[in-house]
């Protein structure tokens, strides 16, 4: 288990759990998506979401920074109650400003990249910490050019996402996640849009990641991945957290007969 | 018979310049009552794609209205409604033109600017609200940038129409270009050649426009991506107008 604090975080050693979820609801109509997730990411710690698809794992991690409200239960992000506060014991959504604070120290990766299109990727990458941040311009276009370096597309900065290829284009979305200095990543499949030879070079840099101690949520396909880098694995299905724990044991011994089932379709 | 020198006259010898005069009040009644219809236009799709229907009804019920009765009825309606309602107010006919195509205007602009709102990919704004922005942030910077690409070829359509719809003006008798030929043209029998000037003028008003939005177009778009997609599309209209080439292309 991870519990040593390696961030250089003031509040670091007050809660080591950096993402907790209780009893977490959530219906599209009749379709109950998350059926009481009891969801847990300590600091530091890269964990891997697998499970067959429409088993809610895209929810989950939409409702972790509420772009999807909720129907019931909590998520505390770093012990700060998400996309609600509490008045007289119920839960009243949060406003909107408190709400865009709150996402703005998650890094969110999309399966589509969604990069802004009228604008290069520098560009991409500067729009948020110059206009929600409000930091100075000269220093934020510095540390983009780090970053866009740190994901190899230094050479790439005024291109226009269309001029990029799926992996660079996914490179750059967290290049983008990333100049918000996150204290958390979601990746919801990052890589499943991309041509299987593109693959590698954002897994890459996702790994580079974990093992620089970026706490991470990452949703995939990719089991290569998620036996290599994850220090936690959780599977879910049909709503439902079914098994969870490190790599060697859902890979190796895993006592659930879905999650056999499943492993043995992917593997 | 055909009094050449006339439209000579009007074009090039009039000391007074009167339409050169009137193409300018043509030009400036266009631009003001679009550039109305293009802030009205957002306000009404906004109103529209609201989640609110105390928003939502009276935009849709000022559509019902302005698109669905014509143009110069709702300026004949303003002109002789408004001193019945206001008898002390004394709006003059420019005004009276302005306003009635203005408000006409905000209407059909607004069912562009929702159409290109809506056709932004709704990932954008799920991109920009993740990062932190909040709507109207999102809508400013991410949003409206990109609808404004796909508004402003209609936009260009707008205004060249407008710049000829404004020879309505002339009922309530402004001196813009189309009532000027009538004036000075049934004065002295010759309103068939200063209706010739007018078309003149009219045709200098829009090919002119045409090529400030050609150069707009230009500038909105990103890495000009899209004029090679232009200038692709418009080989082939070409060639499906001549038939040339048809069967060696790619
Ligand atoms: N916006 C929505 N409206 C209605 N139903 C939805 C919506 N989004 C997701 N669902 C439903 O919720 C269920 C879970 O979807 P979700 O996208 O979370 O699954 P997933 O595990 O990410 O699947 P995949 O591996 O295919 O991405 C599915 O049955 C889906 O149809
Ligand atoms: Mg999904």
């Amino acid at each position: 288990m991870n519990t040593d604090v390696t961030t250089n975080d003031f509040e670091g050693s007050q809660n080591v759990e950096m993402v907790r979820t209780e009893q977490l609801v959530k219906r599209f109509g009749d379709n109950i998506v998350l059926n009481g997730i009891d969801f847990h990411v300590k600091r530091g710690q890269a964990v891997v979401v697998i499970g067959p698809s429409g088993s809610g794992k895209t929810t989950l991690l939409r409702c972790l920074n509420h772009l999807e409200k909720i129907d019931d239960g909590r998520i505390y992000i770093d012990g700060q109650l998400v996309g609600y506060r509490e008045e007289k014991g119920r839960l009243v959504e949060d406003s909107e400003a408190n709400i865009a604070r709150l996402r703005s120290q998650i890094g969110f990766v999309f399966q589509r990249f969604n990069l802004f299109a009228h604008k290069t990727a520098l560009e991409n990458i500067i729009e948020a910490p110059i206009h929600v941040l409000r930091q100075p311009k000269d220093q934020v276009v510095e540390r983009a050019r780090v970053l866009l370096d740190k994901v190899g597309l230094a050479d790439k900065e005024d291109a226009y996402p269309h001029r990029l290829s799926g992996g660079q284009q996914q490179r750059v979305a967290i290049a983008r996640a990333l100049a918000m200095n996150p204290k958390l990543m979601l990746f919801d499949e990052a890589t499943s849009a991309l041509d299987p030879e593109l693959v590698g070079e954002v897994l890459k840099v996702m790994r580079q990641l974990a093992e620089e101690g970026m706490t991470m949520v990452a949703v995939t396909h990719e089991m290569g991945f998620a036996r290599d880098v994850a220090d936690h694995v959780v599977f879910m299905d049909k709503a439902q957290i079914v098994e969870q724990g490190p790599p060697e044991q859902i890979f190796g011994e895993c006592e659930n007969e879905r999650t056999r089932n499943f492993l043995s379709r992917v593997l | 018979m055909f009094r050449w020198d006339q439209v000579w006259y009007y074009l090039f010898q009039d000391p007074n310049l009167y339409f050169l005069q009137a193409a300018w009040i043509t030009l400036w009644i266009s631009v003001v009552a679009q550039a109305i219809g293009i802030v009205l236009g957002f306000i009404l799709a906004l109103m529209r794609t609201s989640k609110y229907v105390f928003l939502v009804w009276p935009a849709r019920a000022y559509l019902w209205f302005f698109r669905g009765s014509p143009l110069l009825v709702q300026v004949l309606l303003l002109w002789a409604g408004l001193p019945k309602i206001f008898p002390n107010a004394l709006l003059p006919a420019w005004a009276c033109i302005l306003v009635a195509f203005s408000l006409n205007e905000g209407a059909y602009m607004s069912e562009i600017i929702r159409a290109a709102l809506g056709s932004v990919d709704p990932g954008q704004m799920e991109a920009a609200k993740a990062l932190g922005m909040r709507n109207n942030l999102a809508m400013r910077r991410i949003v409206i940038p990109q609808a404004m690409r796909v508004i402003i070829p209609p936009l260009g359509n707008e205004f060249n129409n407008m710049l000829k719809t404004t020879s309505i003006a002339t009922v309530i008798g402004v001196e813009e270009l189309t009532g000027t030929a009538r004036d000075f043209g049934s004065q002295n029998f010759t309103i068939f050649e200063l209706l010739i000037v007018a078309t003149i003028y009219y045709l200098v008003l829009t090919t002119i426009w045409e090529f400030v939005q050609r150069w707009i177009e230009n500038r909105f778009d990103p890495d000009r991506a899209n004029v090679a997609i232009a200038a692709a599309q418009e080989k082939s209209t070409m060639k499906r107008l001549t038939g040339l080439g048809a069967q060696t292309a790619r």
